[in-house]
C-alpha cells in the first residue's frame, strides 16, 4: 500500500510540474491491456501452464515528449489442475487431485522512455516498474484448501510500443512484453519469474 | 485532479470486479475429485512383526450433534468387508477378538457437517464410550494418539485406525497407523471400494513381509 500511496504523491508532484512543452497529446494517459503470461523457472514446478486469465491497467503522467511516470496494477491469475497422485507428507501420505492456482496482483511504480517522437506513426518505449505485488497461493488438496497470502517486492522491465489511431490521436494502441521477478518463495516457488504479452488501449485523457 | 481520483477510483473497481471473476477451483470439481484419502503412521513401528488383526464387529458414528453410536448399515458393512479383506491382502490374518490379535481395527464415521468445532486427536477420547479398550481386551486403558495424529477438519469424513494390542504403553492401546477419507461422497457406498484400495495401495510398508 505505501508504494500505491508513494506512486499517488509522485504523480501529484508531476501534476505540479507541468510545464509548456510542446506536446500533441496532454499528459495524462491510462492504459488497459489484455495479458498473457507464461510462468518461468521455480514457478512452473507449481505451475506450469500458461495463464491467459489476466489484464493489467496503469496511469502515466508524461513528462516531456520522451519521459513519463506513473503507477500500473493489474491481476493475473494461474491455474493448474492435476490428476490423482499420492503425495508424501511428513509420516504419511495424500492421495488427491491437486488444484493449484496462484494469484498476483502487483501494484508497481513505473517509468517509461519513449523512442520515438509523439509525431511518429509507431512510438516504441521501454519501460522499468517496481513496487509489490499481492501473492495468494492456494494448493487445494481435493476440496481442501492451503493458502497462504504474500505482499513481495516486485521488479518489471519492459518494452512496448504505441501506435496512434491517426496523427495526433489520444487513443493508441499499444502491445508490450514485460518480464516480472519477485523473490517471493512458497513451498516449490523458490521465484516468481513470468514473461508477460499484454494488448490493450491507451488514452491520453487530461 | 478530481477527474484523475474518479479515473483511480473506477479502475480500482474495474479490478475488484475483474479478480473476482476468477476461476473458483470448487466448481466443476467431481466428488471423486473432492476427495482426498490421507494416511498417517507411526515411524518407529515396524509392521511386519504384526501377523493377526481384529476388526471391530460396528462402525462407530460420532458427531457434534451429540447422537454418537454404533452402526452397522449397508455402508458400514461394506467397509467392515473391505477393510478386512485389505489387511488380509497385505498379508495379516484375521482372527476374533478372543483370539488375542497383535491389531485391532477400529472405524468410526465422522460427522461434524454441522459446525466449526474442530475435532482433533484430543477428542478422539470421545470414541472410547464406542470402543471402549474393554471391547479389545483391556479394560481400565485408554488410547494413546500420538502426534502423528495430524487430523483436523469440519465434514463427514471416515476414519480407520490400527491399534497396536500387542505393546501397550502407561494403560494405553498405541495407535500406529490411521486412514482418513475425506471430502465429499466418503458416506456413499459406491466408492468405498476406491477408498480403501486407495489408502491401502498408498502404505506400502503396512504389511507383513519384509
Amino acid at each position: 500500500m505505501k508504494s500505491l500511496k508513494n506512486g499517488i504523491l509522485l504523480m501529484i508532484a508531476c501534476m505540479g510540474m507541468q510545464t509548456a512543452f510542446a506536446q500533441m497529446r496532454s499528459p495524462l494517459s491510462v492504459n488497459v491491456d489484455y495479458s498473457i503470461a507464461q510462468p518461468l523457472g521455480s514457478l512452473k514446478d507449481y505451475t506450469d501452464k500458461t495463464s491467459f486469465r489476466g489484464w493489467t491497467a496503469g496511469l502515466q503522467y508524461h513528462l516531456n515528449d520522451r519521459l513519463s511516470v506513473g503507477l500500473r496494477s493489474g491481476y493475473q491469475e494461474f491455474f493448474q489442475k492435476l490428476p490423482r497422485a499420492v503425495y508424501h507428507i511428513d509420516g504419511g501420505e495424500i492421495s488427491a487431485v491437486q488444484t493449484r492456482t496462484l494469484q498476483v496482483v502487483p501494484i508497481l511504480a513505473t517509468v517509461q522512455y519513449q523512442l520515438a517522437k509523439p509525431d511518429a506513426a509507431v512510438i516504441p518505449y521501454v519501460g522499468l516498474a517496481a513496487g509489490a505485488a499481492s501473492m495468494e497461493y492456494n494448493k487445494f488438496y481435493g476440496e481442501f484448501s492451503d493458502k497462504y497470502d504474500k505482499w513481495q517486492f516486485m521488479a518489471s522491465p519492459e518494452i512496448g510500443i504505441n501506435i496512434p489511431f491517426g496523427k495526433g490521436s489520444p487513443l493508441l494502441f499499444n502491445a508490450n512484453v514485460q518480464y516480472s521477478y519477485s523473490p517471493y518463495k512458497m513451498q516449490e516457488i523458490t521465484s516468481y519469474n513470468v514473461i508477460q504479452a499484454n494488448v490493450g488501449l491507451r488514452l491520453h485523457i487530461n | 485532479m478530481k477527474r484523475v481520483m474518479y479515473l483511480m477510483s473506477a479502475m480500482l473497481g474495474l479490478a475488484v470486479s475483474i479478480s473476482s471473476c476468477s476461476k473458483d477451483p470448487l466448481k466443476n470439481m467431481t466428488d471423486e475429485e473432492s476427495r482426498i484419502y490421507v494416511t498417517n503412521r507411526a515411524d518407529s513401528v515396524d509392521f511386519t512383526s504384526y501377523k493377526t488383526f481384529s476388526i471391530a464387529d460396528s462402525v462407530a458414528v460420532i458427531s457434534n450433534s451429540g447422537k454418537d453410536e454404533r452402526a452397522l448399515t449397508d455402508y458400514d458393512k461394506k467397509l467392515i468387508a473391505d477393510v478386512s479383506a485389505a489387511m488380509v491382502a497385505k498379508g495379516y490374518t484375521l482372527v476374533g477378538k478372543s483370539a488375542k490379535p497383535d491389531l485391532a481395527v477400529n472405524l468410526t464415521r465422522i460427522d461434524n457437517t454441522y459446525s466449526a468445532i474442530y475435532y482433533d486427536p484430543g477428542y478422539w477420547s470421545g470414541i472410547g464410550g464406542y470402543y471402549d479398550p474393554f471391547y479389545w481386551g483391556y479394560p481400565g486403558y485408554g488410547y494413546y494418539w500420538p502426534s502423528y495424529y495430524q487430523v483436523y477438519q469440519r465434514e463427514r469424513a471416515v476414519s480407520i485406525d490400527l491399534i497396536d494390542l500387542k505393546n501397550p504403553k502407561n494403560n494405553e492401546l498405541v495407535a500406529i497407523w490411521n486412514a482418513m477419507l475425506r471430502g465429499s461422497g466418503v458416506w456413499d457406498i459406491a466408492n468405498v471400494d476406491s477408498m480403501v484400495t486407495a489408502v491401502f495401495a498408498q502404505s506400502a510398508y503396512l504389511t507383513t513381509s519384509k
